[in-house]
């Protein structure tokens, strides 16, 4: 029997991901919910893979496994949050989450579930990339030249990121003792030794 | 390439400005920022000249694409920028009073704002999918750090938070319908989009079923019901300067949006979308005017009124023709001059730290003052609609677009919400008139505050007497559909 | 392309096996006696004070915020290095203005103090 490799990985990480998604908003415990959150990422990334989208399939993992959740895991861990508030209402709002859910998912049916409207056939699947192709060598030359403008809003959005954050956390918090690297270094002789010219005294007291 | 950049040379402008303030604001001392006031309003300045200055206005109509066709230029957006720029001055002019007033005055709240304003220009002028969706999330992000910007404020947190959640839900729903539209049609530039579609993909479904998420996304951005959840908490939460920023510009940037999208893009689907929209507006007709009369929170009853002035926005996109399209853009600039003008009076009645935010604030305000008083009459008159005044203009202008377009029913509707919406915009004129004050404190502003207000109320009527110039470029900057 | 892969699909595999093996071997065949005291927080022999979670103080956040935000730039980084045989000049100065936008956010978190702990 021949199976085909590729649809069989698709469909066990597609079920390890839609899995994870769900085991997030119903755990009980927001330490397993971030775990499971990255392990739905982690999916994800692999079928990015299948995808043949190497490039965003590593930096998914790298930036959102390894550095977001792993941040997020931390606060999680330590923050002293009451567990029995964040639970309550979930069972009051569920039929009508339920409702939506299914309203939406019948939506979906309607326009994915006929063969000659969405299928193989209208949108044929591409053909796979040759080995040795470099999908981040694709990206980076149409990101750069053809994708300009789009990647420097994109800059411009990571420099808003970074002053929002600015503006909402910092705090000048008053009495803290700290050291000033700055002020030590420049600091001036003067300013730390005072020489004293001191008369010499003889023993008997008396100065001459 | 040289060309290229000299197309977006206004958007460059205001990155390089943003870029500068935002340097200049953290070398200079707390006492000196007078001169990042001065700064911004130096940009703004420059931004419209050099936007007038682009010298593309050879021949009736143009359009000229810049970046790959990522980034476009045409009348509709150097009007919207132009009048971006010029509410923008005002915004800033009221809200240096509140930020000195409430001990807010903090070099972000210029950055932020100029941010914000980059990424209404970008969404002005997306000529791509992705230009749209970046501008609008540069708008978006600013917009979420500003509602949160009183950092002392508990409600402004929460509502900043209520804003962030939806707000993304929004942009993912909008994203979602990106990709199904990509696709479909392979390309995420506007005109091959709508060339793709007209070339034998009418019938798709996938199409349809892309178009219905891109609508939430448009609706959520100009706040029409059913999607108008946020709209009261942010305006208000947010502190009063902000909620005059939010309620303006970006609504400049939203109907922008929604013509790319819907129009240039779309539009082909045209019967689609447009039974999609006469619910929403419908909606929002009902919900604005009907909420609105219940608010004693005058921040709260201007939000609920700007969902139901969305809905009249939404009445000029129906029909999809050229004079639909001028008049709501006519009707978003009106819309942004009044809300600008009622949040600046709304301003200057905030007194010991506290925002003026019920209506029982404006009780009397004849005998206080009575030119602020007439301003703001002017406004409500202008917001209901009463004759020669511009809002009048604004709602004749898409009620005929609609009934021209055959839709009698949602014209002959609109009318009647109009007259119901009339009640709570001429309840503050009566308290204003024919109340006692609760206090006598006079009112002070600064000369700048004071002239800008007074402009822009002069405006409201000035506007609406001679309105046939700006109708008519309004109407020109779509004279090629 | 997939077919590159493989060997990856495969080390996933086996490392997935591995790490249930040794869980459940562990469970299996380790004694487990617990009792209260053995359940119970150790804190240096004396009563524990307080609950292991605490409040947190934010500017950690401000600080994995930045760090997330300036790896995410170098992940833009990379095509780029990749392809830059390809850009020419025009992606080299691509790359310049984006990183000198990134240049004035960190001058602008350095003088506001946002790096310094206290």
């Amino acid at each position: 029997m021949d199976i085909p490799i590729p649809q069989t990985v698709f469909y066990l990480f597609s079920f390890i991901m839609v899995a994870a998604a769900i085991m997030v908003i119903t755990v009980r415990n927001p330490v397993y919910a971030a775990l499971f959150l990255v392990l739905t990422f982690f999916s994800a990334a692999a079928i990015w893979l299948l995808l043949e989208a190497e490039f965003l399939a590593i930096v998914l993992v790298v930036v959102y496994v390894g550095a977001v959740m792993v941040l997020f895991l931390f606060v999680v861990m330590m923050l002293d949050i009451n567990l029995a508030p964040l639970k309550e209402g979930f069972v009051s709002y569920l039929p009508v989450g339920i409702a939506v859910a299914l309203l939406m998912a019948a939506e979906m049916l309607v326009v994915v579930w006929t063969r000659d409207r969405f299928g193989p056939e209208i949108y044929p699947v591409p053909a796979a990339a040759e080995a040795g192709t470099s999908n981040t060598a694709a990206l980076g030359e149409l990101l750069y030249t053809n994708f300009l403008l789009p990647f420097e809003i994109a800059g411009v959005i990571l420099l808003v990121a970074i002053v929002s954050a600015v503006t909402l956390t910092l705090r000048k918090r008053s009495g803290v003792r700290s050291q000033s690297p700055s002020h030590q270094v420049r600091v001036k002789r003067d300013e730390r030794v005072r020489l004293v010219d001191i008369a010499s005294e003889s023993p008997d007291g008396r100065s001459d | 390439m040289r060309e290229q950049l000299l197309i977006a040379a206004p958007e460059l402008w205001v990155l390089l400005m943003a870029c500068v303030v935002m340097t200049v604001d953290v070398f200079t001392s707390r006492e000196r920022r007078g001169i990042i006031h001065l700064l911004v309003m130096l940009t703004l300045m420059f931004a419209a000249i050099i936007t007038l200055r682009g010298d593309y206005h050879s021949g009736g109509t143009w359009a000229v694409t810049a970046f790959s066709e990522t980034f476009i230029r045409d009348p509709m957006s150097d009007v919207l920028k132009l009048f971006s720029f010029a509410v923008m001055a005002l915004v800033y002019t009221y809200a240096k009073h509140y930020l000195r007033h409430f001990g807010l005055y903090r070099g972000d709240f210029y950055t932020l704002t100029l941010f914000a304003l980059l990424g209404v220009m970008f969404l002005i002028s997306a000529n791509s999918l992705i230009t749209v969706y970046l501008g609008l999330e540069l708008l978006s992000l600013s917009s979420y750090a500003l509602v949160a910007f009183n950092r002392e404020s508990k409600r402004g947190s929460e509502s900043a938070m209520k804003y962030f959640v939806l707000g993304s839900m929004a942009s993912g729903l909008l994203l979602y319908g990106m990709s199904m539209v990509y696709g479909a049609t392979g390309s995420l530039e506007l005109q091959t989009i709508s060339e793709t579609i007209r070339n034998g993909r009418e019938g798709d479904v996938l199409l349809v079923f892309g178009l219905v998420f891109l609508v939430a996304g448009v609706a959520f951005k100009l706040g029409l019901a059913p999607f108008h959840m946020w709209v009261p908490d942010v305006y208000h939460g947010a502190p009063a300067a902000v909620t005059l920023f939010i309620s303006t510009v970006p609504k400049l940037a939203a109907f922008a949006m929604a013509f790319r999208l819907l129009h240039s893009a779309m539009g082909p689907l045209h019967a689609d979308w447009q039974q999609m929209l006469v619910l929403l507006a419908l909606l929002s007709l009902a919900v604005g005017n009907f909420a609105a009369i219940m608010q004693t929170n005058i921040k709260r009853m201007l939000a609920y009124s700007t969902v139901s002035h969305m809905g009249f926005v939404l009445l000029g996109l129906l029909p999809a023709s050229a004079e639909g399209f001028g008049a709501a853009m006519f009707y978003v600039i009106a819309y942004a001059l009044m809300s600008a003008a009622a949040f600046g009076v709304l301003i200057l009645l905030s007194a010991d730290g506290v925002e003026a935010e019920n209506l029982d604030d404006f009780k009397g305000l004849n005998h206080r003052n009575s030119w602020y008083a007439a301003i703001m009459a002017m406004v409500m008159f202008s917001m209901a609609g009463v004759p020669v005044f511009i809002g009048f203009f604004a709602k004749w202008l898409v009620i005929k677009a609609a009934i021209d377009a055959g839709l009698i029913v949602l014209a002959v509707a609109a009318v009647v919400f109009s007259v119901i919406g009339a009640f709570y915009y001429l309840r503050v004129i009566k308290l204003m008139y024919f109340d006692d004050p609760l206090n006598d404190k006079a009112i002070e502003a600064p000369v700048d505050f004071g002239a800008a207000i007074s402009l822009n109320g002069i405006l409201m009527l000035g506007l609406g007497l001679f309105s046939s110039s700006l109708i008519a470029i309004c109407m020109a900057s779509f004279s090629y559909l | 392309m997939l077919a590159e892969y493989f060997p990856v699909l495969v080390f996933l595999g086996i490392s997935t096996v591995i790490g249930v093996a040794l869980v459940t071997l562990g469970g299996l065949l380790g004694p487990s006696n617990p009792d209260s005291e053995k359940l119970s927080p150790y804190e240096c022999g004396f009563e524990a004070f307080e609950d292991t979670r605490m409040k947190f103080d934010v500017r950690y956040y401000l600080v994995a915020i930045l760090f997330i935000i300036f790896d995410l730039e170098i992940a833009f980084f990379i095509p780029w290095a990749v392809a830059l045989d390809e850009i020419g000049w025009l992606g080299f100065n691509a790359m310049l203005l984006f990183v000198a936008l990134l240049i004035v956010g960190f001058v602008v978190e350095w003088k506001n103090g946002a790096l310094e702990w206290e």
